[in-house]
């Protein structure tokens, strides 16, 4: 059984990508990649969905801090989906990055927050 | 005067081509030394040999009976509409240039076509197909057809040097030593046909089979397959890893037998594989078996039993599609459990299946089988589950379940239907948990499973398992990151609840994580966020650097409560 999978969609022009499963130091690497892979050059950003997620550690943390960078360097945004109270959300509060990341509670208010950013950016 | 005249006795059919048909003769009073040779070739001992050796020693006999200096059998090839010569005496080579007679040409080709014995008085004017039969200087032969149940199975055909006669008695000597022959051979043939339909499907069966049952701590499960004596059925078990750490058994039974079965098998398997990764549980599973099942294309119908373990909760669901109830073993005791069936997979449209939720605890063994194990002829089937259930009742592992059932039930002939068993185990965790870990990332999601495991058996509460689990992950994961080769590249985890005094239940934890690698302070953004990780989720962290590597030591207070009144940071 492999410990995650991710669901990789481009909608209203940003790449959603929905994570089910445990993310650890043994996929964290191999998700990161195949989120950038996917994300086309001419989309506004990318919403990740980790909603479905049943384990976050420092791993997958780093996943998030290196995804940002490197859509910052395309001029693209990242948004995280973490709904309060998920094992996401418990990870991120203990190690204390939650209002250093660009945290949202739902897919839909992800995907309105990337428009409005590409459109203030326009 | 023509050839044929020199035969009698037998009434004949002129065929030209110097050949001559002859009608089948009737057995006859013979004189004495006929009588032995007769006795020869019915020779009860005959039938105990195996093909080879019977077809040699008929020749044999046939051959000292008729006086003759040749004999030989070739077999009808019917993908080819060909004779093929397997045995003979005195022209060994036909047999070993593998000589091929079409059917309907020459001598024996004749004899096969037509049906017909055949007698040749001079072979210098008869048309035959096969040269060796000259250049052996063969002048007279005797060819008669080898017939099962009106089908042509081959020739039996014997020769002379010199020319001579063939009487109605020569003919019943070789019409007897052919009627002896052709249903040996015909039951040879069908054997080798079954024998090797049999390798195919027991091929199949074996490679549709899981090779490796997967190793969980504190749950084992064990497994056998049981081949029929003489037939492959579609019996199947599987175990399945599923997502979070629940573990799936499935068994099941496809109707039927042979290779269709064993394939219908295989595909089964794979559909409620795929569907357990999916769904809701074990009846939703079997339901979308069913569905599958039902958009096939050819009738199938199969029994299955699924069940999924939480070992964390120890909470087990279990459904049945048309399939017998599982044994629970517990305390030496063992029991079916009630699982109201759902229709058998393929049975009845949109059928729904029913489920049973229980809980599967220390030391408790669940066993799944298949009808094959427990139906035994002429015994009700209560009487059988009820043995099964005895057979089974001292088994303390999985491995003993499958060993007590098979050592028990089994009927020294072996089985008339091929049977199945799976056995699930509790092992459980135990008080102070060790557990020695190859340094890798891919063990962490185990360990943090039986952590949390081990955690709730000690009573702590949802959020300190959740806490814990989080910070013993990130003391492990910086164990596996930083143990170097050539050194041991492993780890140890160990829990431990130690009470405050003998009387009262502990109300702390104490978890440590021993390396064998060179103690690193935690670098770059990712390490440092492990190391908040666990101070925030622990009462004490202790780090021991040592020349043979690190002991990183956690404390926790069980619950809130005890945490909030210890004193500790909330």
């Amino acid at each position: 059984m492999r410990l995650a999978d991710v669901e990789l969609r481009v909608r209203d022009g940003a790449l959603v990508a929905r994570v089910t499963g445990e993310i650890d130091a043994s996929n964290a690497g191999e998700l990161r990649m195949a989120i950038t892979a996917a994300t086309p050059n001419d989309a506004v950003g990318v919403v990740l969905d980790l909603t479905g997620v049943e384990h976050l550690d420092s791993a997958g943390i780093h996943l998030l801090y290196r995804l940002g960078e490197s859509l910052r360097s395309r001029g693209q945004t990242l948004r995280v989906v973490v709904p309060g109270g998920s094992p996401a959300d418990d990870a991120l509060r203990l190690a204390g990055v939650t209002r250093h990341l660009d945290i949202v509670r739902e897919l839909d208010e992800g995907l309105r927050a990337l428009a409005a950013a590409a459109g203030g950016g326009a | 005067m023509d050839t044929e005249s020199q035969v009698e006795e037998p009434r004949r059919v002129r065929l030209g081509a110097g050949q001559v048909a002859l009608e089948p003769a009737e057995p006859i009073l013979a004189p004495a030394e006929q009588v032995r040779h007769l006795y020869r070739l019915s020779d009860p001992a005959l039938s105990e040999l195996p093909l080879a050796e019977l077809l040699d020693e008929l020749l044999v006999r046939v051959r000292d009976a008729l006086g003759v200096d040749t004999a030989a059998i070739l077999l009808y090839d019917p993908e080819r509409d060909e004779l093929v010569a397997r045995a003979a005496k005195g022209i060994e080579e036909e047999v070993e240039q593998g000589v091929r007679i079409p059917l309907g040409q020459g001598f024996a080709g004749r004899i096969a076509a037509e049906r017909v014995a055949i007698f040749i008085a001079e072979l210098d004017r008869a048309e035959v197909v096969n040269p060796i039969l000259r250049r052996k200087g063969i002048r007279s032969m005797l060819g008669v057809p080898l017939i099962v149940e009106s089908e042509l199975i081959g020739v039996m055909h014997v020769g002379s040097l010199r020319p001579r006669t063939f009487d109605q008695r020569d003919l019943a000597v070789l019409q007897l030593a052919a009627a002896r022959a052709a249903p040996a051979i015909e039951r040879a043939r069908l054997f080798a046909a079954l024998e090797h339909e049999h390798r195919v499907t027991m091929l199949l069966q074996r490679s549709l089979l899981p090779r490796a049952l997967p190793e969980m701590v504190g749950i084992k499960v064990a497994a056998r397959y049981l081949p029929a004596r003489d037939e492959v059925g579609g019996d199947w078990y599987d175990v399945i890893e599923l997502p979070r750490g629940l573990i799936g058994v499935a068994i099941g039974d496809v109707v039927g037998h042979g290779v269709r079965a064993a394939a219908l098998m295989g595909q089964l398997r794979t559909a409620l594989h795929s569907y357990s990764l999916e769904s809701q549980g074990p009846a939703r599973t079997l339901e979308l078996v069913d569905r599958f099942v039902q958009s096939m294309d050819e009738y199938a119908m199969a029994t299955a039993a699924y069940a999924v373990l939480d070992p964390e909760t120890e909470r087990l669901r279990i459904a049945l599609a048309g399939h017998p109830p599982p044994v629970l073993i517990s305390g030496r005791q063992a029991r079916l459990l009630e699982v109201a069936p759902g229709a058998p997979l393929g049975g009845f449209p949109y059928a729904s299946c029913p489920e049973l939720e229980t809980s599967l605890r220390p030391g408790e063994t669940l066993v799944l089988y298949t009808d094959g194990l427990i139906e035994r002829r002429g015994t009700p089937l209560s009487q059988s589950l009820s043995e099964l259930a005895e057979a089974v009742r001292e088994a303390r592992s999985a491995e003993a379940a499958c060993r007590l059932a098979v050592g028990r039930l089994i009927p020294a002939e072996g089985l008339a239907d091929d049977a199945a068993i799976l056995a699930l185990h509790n092992v459980g965790v135990p008080e102070r948990l060790r557990l020695d870990l190859p340094a890798e990332p891919g063990v962490l999601s185990g360990a943090r499973r039986v952590l949390r495991r081990w955690l709730r058996a000690r009573g702590a509460s949802e959020p300190v398992i959740s806490e814990l689990a989080l910070a013993t992950n990130e003391a492990c994961a910086n164990a596996v990151e930083h143990a170097y080769p050539p050194g041991p590249a492993s780890f140890e985890l160990i829990a431990e609840a130690p009470p405050a005094d003998p009387d009262s239940p502990p109300a702390e934890v104490v978890i440590t994580v021993r390396d064998h690698g060179r103690w690193r302070p935690p670098r770059g953004e990712g390490r440092g966020r492990g190391l908040t990780i666990i101070e925030a989720a622990v009462d004490r962290l202790d780090v021991k650097p040592s020349s043979n590597g690190t002991e990183v030591v956690m404390r926790r207070r069980l619950t809130e409560e005890a945490r909030a009144m210890s004193g500790a940071r909330p």
